[in-house]
């Protein structure tokens, strides 16, 4: 099937334009737009002249704060395109409930300006390589070719530790950073599998099936699998369950409330995908309702952007 | 080593010191929502020297624990020695609200 390659890209001025231009040079059909005043003129004849973007790229310039009716703008001028917001990790963080509103489903945050020498390109290069495509974004995507993956399907709670223990081994080497992505990659780790084993498992009314902790067998048709790889820069991890009782709304408002409001964390649901979401360079959740969630990303070892900023993600259905 | 969660409970001059070993989940339920009724002194202290992960279940046990303490004995909080993943992890879940980080 032939697909619509076009990208849009808003720049909010030339200077926004020029950090993104040598990356965009390369790719094929680029219309690129300064959001000044004639913006939604410029928008309204491209939609006249039929031209459907598949893709529509947003700074966090612009969106949400000074421009918070952005999205939904370019949403009535082109129905179908997929949403990106790239925000620099120095900037304010932008609003997640305003993403909420708007059903948009992904975030790059950069830690500084995007430089295509220095390799800083490589997660917006693979968001708009799997946007395009209508790829789903997958562990392999992010590791060296040729990088073993290491799959464990589940059939017991009581294994977690023997796989977490197994994913700090691989992770060879006496640096601190070495140290700190073992930390990590355990927290991880920890983290999707109690999601797999106790969030997943939900009855037909929506509630919780197991408790936090207890000894669970799995069963087959759970299909719970945990896959990992490390290259020696990037740690790559994935978790997979058959349920699918997560729905892509509520992923954002689980990242939403846990990052406004951390007095009432205590009370507020989904702190384990908070923790996922921020401990992670790049989040990325597939929800199949009633089939298979699957919660993954990346983690550099020489990673720049702190847990306690946003973070980007990328959640697809289907 | 052993990872499974220990609380060593010491009654030091003016402070109730409590040191955290192993890992903080779910198992950790009974200790930590046991602790409160421990503290007979203004000033409690945490010691994260030999803690290893704190997953999120953990967090939330901590969380209830240390506003129980906070609400029922009207006491400060301390935590120390905590290691730098565990850091991150108080400041992005709001522990460092409830307590603050010392070196002793």
């Amino acid at each position: 099937m032939e697909r619509n390659a076009t990208i849009l890209a808003i720049f909010a001025d030339s200077a926004d334009a020029e950090a993104m231009s040598n990356y965009l040079a390369e790719l094929p059909e680029v219309i690129s737009v300064t959001a000044d005043r004639s913006l939604a003129t410029t928008l309204e004849q491209l939609a006249f002249n039929r031209i459907e973007p598949a893709l529509t790229i947003i700074p966090g310039t612009l969106y949400p704060e000074s421009m918070p009716l952005l999205v939904r703008y370019v949403r009535c001028c082109f129905p179908n395109t997929e949403i990106l917001v790239i925000a620099q990790a120095s900037a304010p963080p932008p609003s997640l409930e305003r993403f909420m509103a708007d059903q948009v489903r992904h975030l790059i945050v950069e830690p500084q300006q995007i430089s295509v020498a220095a390799g800083g390109d490589f997660p917006l290069s693979l968001a708009i390589g799997n946007l395009i495509e209508k790829r789903q974004w997958t562990i392999d995507q992010y590791v060296k070719e040729g990088t073993e993956i290491r799959e464990f399907k589940l059939t017991f709670s009581e294994e977690k530790e023997k796989i977490i223990r197994t994913l700090e081994d691989a992770i060879v080497g006496d640096s601190p950073e070495h140290e700190m992505l073992r930390h990590k990659g355990a927290l991880l780790a920890d983290e999707m599998l109690e999601n797999a084993f106790y969030g997943a498992p939900r009855s037909d009314d929506g509630m919780k099936m197991f408790r936090k902790g207890e000894r669970r067998q799995i069963l087959p048709q759970e299909n719970i699998a945990f896959r990992f790889a490390f290259d020696g820069e990037t740690l790559a991890m994935e978790m997979q369950d058959g349920w699918g009782s997560l729905g892509a709304d509520l992923v954002l408002e689980y990242l939403a409330k846990n990052s406004a409001n951390m007095e009432a964390a205590d009370d507020a649901g989904g702190r384990g995908l908070f923790i996922i979401w921020r401990f992670l360079d790049q989040f990325h959740v597939r929800v199949a309702p009633g089939k298979e969630t699957l919660i993954g990303g990346h983690l550099r070892k020489s990673s720049q952007i702190p847990p306690e900023t946003l973070h980007g993600f990328h959640i697809t259905t289907g | 080593m052993d990872s499974s969660f220990k609380i060593v409970h010491q009654t030091r001059p003016l402070c109730n010191y409590f040191a955290m070993a192993g890992n903080i989940d779910a198992q950790a339920e009974a200790q930590l929502m046991g602790l409160p009724a421990k503290v007979n002194q203004q000033l409690v202290k945490f010691d994260f020297s030999d803690t290893g992960r704190i997953n999120s279940m953990g967090i939330a046990l901590l969380l209830r624990c240390f506003k129980r303490i906070k609400e029922e004995k009207k006491a400060e909080i301390q935590v120390m020695q905590v290691n730098p993943t565990n850091t991150m992890l108080f400041r992005m879940t709001g522990i460092f609200l409830l307590a603050a980080a010392t070196k002793e």
